[in-house]
């Protein structure tokens, strides 16, 4: 018998993919449906390896999905709900044709909400993998959260993006896990470490809202991506509060609204005032402290010494961090921008007030003596006070950024700022030669010595034109005093020490050769798979390395000329 | 002249032929009568009064009240003719509660304090309850009262011991909905950060250095622009030759009338046709059927045999000397192995730089938007005085786009159907202009 004749495209490449028109008469979903479900479930078109293969014989593009997404779709049970929601919006649609308001009533109270809980938890199946994916979520609600109310958007859905950014700001205050901060001209960049992992996003400058052109963003679209965002954001506050044992929604333990403050506003509106003013610690559901940090072994078992060092360093200043601005008292001038600066203070444990009457939530007057710093952003202001410092905006900025607090004199009131350099640079490369200015702009210590060593030399020569002979002597004499106390503190010194016993004698160059043995073993461990790359890498280091010590040279070189010179003349 | 005798069954072709225009006269003139009375019976003055605005000045306050007194809203309950309601007393109907006799009344109060009720009324007490149950129990958006990473005790494996079969079975009976999550879900379409690092120059107040190196790159991408554009521009739009109207036309005259020699007609006409000897041939002709004879049989075979030897005299040949190539052979294959590592290590690079860009899902091809940066004019240094570029929501969509989770696409506004508009023959309202018209001019002959 003749075996049956296997039909085209029922195997391999063309049985994978299924394109979007057939994938909706499967669903038996308008296109509308189809996309918000996707969107929802996290199913994305696909590229296949053959196009005319997988399209069956079709040349030309088309949107392909994967069989097994649509399949998988299949069985979800919000398709049963996505349908009840376009009879419903039809049913309301007609009664509102008809101006029938009890039925418009009716309908709009039992219009079906979307459950997305278990959504969430499939698309993420651990917290971690929320976590790793809040980037785009957290841009997006905090975009949300600045739009007025719209045609396309759900009613409540920028008022929901508003409370639910507002509660992620207060964990970061609380956990104190921000890390670094770059204001750009797109708006306020932050970047957070929340239980290991990196999370970066964007938040617009608080500008008023300027409407979107319609042609260019497909805002329905966005809208849907809100819609799950939210929920998945939702979720993850409420386990980031509990992990912080903090009671979710917030709470305040001290806040009593006053007699006349109760007759004005209602007890949510006043709540979520003061959750929006973001200066409130909020309540805890128990006192147990929750240990989040565990300090870093000694004993690691990783090979590199120098890393482990690196490591421990870090630490070292996330610790240093997160008590930046502990015990200073911070108010804001009425031209800063109030919600992220006082997000950024209140994270490493800064006291923040601002004007009574910009917001609510200000905890202390302007002429309150124990600020410390006043936040300004003009050239000049009409009464000052002496007990305090008036910085510009940038200096928290750059204190976060550098993870210890910048010399304030940069910063004061008025004053040309140095350059606010982004974050978020790439550190691979440590071994670029920087000339020495440059290097100074990362390391404020250096520029101090920078300075010295100016001054002195423009000292020296003052000095030198000044009096040429007289000083020469004096500066020997003066030296041969100081070295002479050197060497008496030595004498001292050596008196009180005690002698240690020898009990074996270290011989350097043979610990190094043996450390550089271990190491040339340690490089034949690389896998035959990486060594290449290993190979270049040694060498560009190498390279890099040669490099700066020429231009290092150079610049010596150059210098010491220029000090002849100068010395000539 | 005797008048044709026409047709005057259908309403059409009675309008058509009969004039009726001194009975809607008359009829016209009655209706005028009715209504100012009959001719001239009365004086102008009589019948018309001068009409002269109210002078009567009344206070806004009075108007108002006027205004109210009057209310438009209830203009339509009220009797709209003066003629007076011909039943005068009419019965209104009872409602259900005033039909019911003081006996039932009295029953029915007795019941309700002793707590009877009836089936009717229970079943909408407990109809009631059940709704308000169920909605509570809706979900409400912007509500999380629980933890959903919470380990649970996974009811899909209760047991080691219990069989797969029998863990469906018996969760079919518990309602648990079992199903696998396809491992696409939770896996990214694109290895490219969610977030791009921003540029250092994009910062408020960057340093001189930055900043000039994002104006260079912006600077860059702007000349591949121009570039592309000078080229489509010169291979599409400057190959083709610009002609006037006029030129055009004359030429697609002459162009048109190739062949259609007007001046050689005459000569042509004189030529005379090829001469031929009158035999008809065909283009091909029939094949003849000729037949090999026996010894060439004999040969064509021999020859067969005596190639099919060579070759295998050759074959056998090539093995010994394939022997002695060996050394030459392993080299060759050294060298298609070689070739084979090489062309593979250049797939994994093309695929590793594949992976970065941007995947074709969709008809339309993926662009990236312009570079955002400030002129060094608009930098001020401040934050009250930064200038705000780009915006955040078409950065985000150009990034899902540029992130394989959307197919990139455009707006297409919707094309307005074009209507043509007629009059269906039925509707027409123009009998008098083109039916009536035609009669009066035969009424005329």
């Amino acid at each position: 018998m003749v075996s049956k004749k296997k039909k085209k495209f029922s195997s391999g490449e063309g049985a994978k993919y299924i394109s979007r028109r057939a994938a909706l008469r499967k669903l038996q979903v308008s296109l509308r449906e189809f996309r918000r479900l996707c969107i929802l479930k996290g199913i994305y078109p696909r590229e296949p390896r053959n196009r005319k293969k997988a399209q069956k014989g079709d040349t030309g593009i088309k949107t392909l999905y994967h069989i097994k997404d649509i399949q998988f779709l299949l069985h979800e049970p919000i398709i049963w709900k996505l349908r009840d929601i376009k009879t419903g919006s039809k049913k309301i649609a007609k009664a509102r044709a008809l101006k029938d308001y009890e039925k418009i009533h009716k309908f709009n109270n039992s219009y079906p909400v979307l459950k997305l809980d278990h959504i969430v938890k499939e698309r993420y199946p651990t917290f971690i993998d929320a976590l790793r994916d809040l980037d785009d979520c957290l841009t997006l609600c905090f975009l949300f959260s600045t739009f007025p109310s719209m045609k396309h958007i759900p009613r409540d859905q920028s008022q929901l993006c508003r409370r639910l950014t507002t509660e992620f700001m207060h964990y970061i205050i609380e956990a104190g896990v921000l890390r670094k901060v770059f204001v750009s001209i797109k708006g306020y960049y932050y970047q957070a470490e929340i239980k290991g992992q990196t999370v970066t996003w964007i938040v617009p400058h608080h500008f008023s809202f300027e409407p979107q052109n319609r042609a260019e963003v497909d805002f329905k679209l966005m809208s849907i991506f809100v819609e799950f965002y939210i929920v998945m954001l939702g979720f993850v506050n409420f386990r980031l509060y509990h992990s912080l044992n903090l009671h979710y929604p917030p709470k305040f333990p001290s806040l009593s609204a006053t007699n006349i403050e109760k007759q004005l506003v209602d007890e949510d509106v006043f709540v979520s005032e003061r959750v929006a003013a973001l200066n409130y610690s909020i309540a805890k559901n128990s006192n147990d402290i929750v240990e989040e940090d565990v300090a870093i072994d000694d004993f690691c078992n990783e090979d590199d010494p120098e890393k482990l060092a690196e490591a421990k360093k870090e630490a070292e200043s996330i610790e240093n961090l997160k008590t930046l601005f502990k015990g200073l008292k911070f108010f804001l001038n009425r031209e800063v921008p109030r919600e992220p600066i006082v997000f950024m203070l209140r994270c490493f444990g800064g006291e923040v007030s601002w004007d009574k009457l910009l917001f609510v939530g200000a905890t202390f007057d302007e002429n309150d003596e124990s600020i410390t710093h006043q936040i300004v952003d003009r050239p000049s202001v009409d009464n000052k006070y002496t007990s305090r410092y008036y910085v510009q905006p940038q200096w928290i900025f750059d204190s976060i950024n550098n993870r210890e607090l910048m010399p304030v004199k940069k910063y004061f009131m008025g004053e040309i700022l140095p350059p606010h350099l982004s974050p978020f640079t790439n550190k691979g490369l440590t071994d670029i030669y920087m000339p020495l200015e440059e290097r100074a702009l990362h390391d404020p210590t250096l520029l101090e010595e920078i300075h010295k060593k100016d001054k002195e030399a423009e000292d020296s020569e003052k000095n030198d034109i000044a009096e040429n002979n007289d000083d020469d002597h004096i500066d020997e004499s003066e030296s041969d005093i100081e070295s002479a106390e050197e060497l008496q503190e030595n004498d001292t010194k050596k008196k009180l020490s005690v002698a240690p016993g020898k009990v074996t004698k270290e011989d350097p160059q043979q610990k190094g050769k043996e450390a550089r043995q271990e190491y040339r073993l340690r490089e034949k461990m690389v896998k035959n798979k990486h060594k290449r790359l290993y190979k270049s890498m040694m060498q560009n280091k190498l390279e890099r390395k040669k490099e700066i010590w020429l231009l290092r040279k150079k610049r010596r070189l150059h210098e010491e000329a220029k000090n002849e010179k100068n010395q000539k003349s | 002249m005797k008048t044709k005798r026409v047709s005057k069954r259908n309403k059409i072709s009675w309008r058509k032929h009969v004039n009726i225009d001194d009975v809607e006269d008359f009829l016209e003139e009655q209706r005028l009568e009715e209504r100012l009375g009959p001719k001239s019976s009365l004086t102008e003055k009589q019948l018309f009064i001068i009409d002269k605005p109210d002078v009567t000045k009344i206070s806004k306050k009075e108007k108002c009240r006027l205004k109210l007194a009057n209310p438009v809203c209830f203009q339509l309950l009220k009797p709209h003719t003066n003629v007076p309601d011909p039943i005068s007393k009419r019965n209104r109907v009872r409602s259900k509660e005033e039909r019911k006799s003081k006996l039932v009344k009295l029953r029915e109060e007795e019941r309700k304090i002793k707590g009877i009720l009836k089936a009717k009324e229970v079943n909408s007490i407990k109809g009631k309850e059940l709704y308000e149950k169920k909605k509570k129990q809706l979900p409400k958006r912007g509500e999380f009262t629980k933890d959903i990473w919470e380990v649970q005790n996974n009811v899909t494996n209760i047991n080691e011991w219990i069989n797969p079969e029998s863990t469906v079975h018996n969760l079919r009976q518990t309602g648990v909905y079992l199903k696998k999550v396809v491992s696409s879900v939770t896996k990214k379409p694109t290895v490219l950060p969610t977030i791009d690092p921003p540029h250092p120059g994009l910062s408020y107040n960057p340093s001189f250095e930055d900043h000039q190196n994002l104006l260079k790159e912006v600077a860059t991408k702007e000349q591949e622009l121009i570039k592309r554009d000078k080229h489509l521009n010169r291979v599409t739009k400057n190959i083709f030759r610009t002609v006037s109207a006029g030129t055009r036309d004359k030429t697609w005259l002459t162009e048109m009338s190739q062949g259609l020699s007007f001046e050689n007609r005459e000569s042509s006409k004189n030529e005379k046709p090829s001469e031929t000897d009158g035999e008809y041939r065909s283009i091909n002709p029939p094949a003849e059927n000729k037949k090999k004879t026996l010894k060439q049989r004999r040969k064509q075979k021999e020859q067969l045999i005596a190639a099919r030897l060579r070759r295998i005299a050759k074959i056998e040949k090539k093995k010994v000397s394939d022997l002695h190539k060996l050394k030459d052979l392993k080299e060759k294959a050294n060298l298609v192995d070689q070739k084979i590592l090489l062309n593979k290590q250049k797939r994994e690079k093309y695929n590793e730089l594949k992976s970065k860009q941007t995947k074709r899902l969709g008809a339309r091809k993926f662009e990236e938007t312009d570079l955002e940066f400030n002129m060094p004019g608009d930098l001020t240094g401040t934050l009250r005085g930064l200038k705000k570029e780009s915006s955040l929501l078409v950065d985000r969509f150009v990034s899902l786009q540029k992130r394989n989770v959307i197919p990139p696409s455009v707006r297409i506004q919707a094309k307005k159907a074009k209507f043509k508009r007629f009059v269906k023959p039925g509707h027409k309202d123009d009998w008098k202009s083109t039916v009536a018209r035609v009669k009066t001019s035969l009424n005329n002959k």
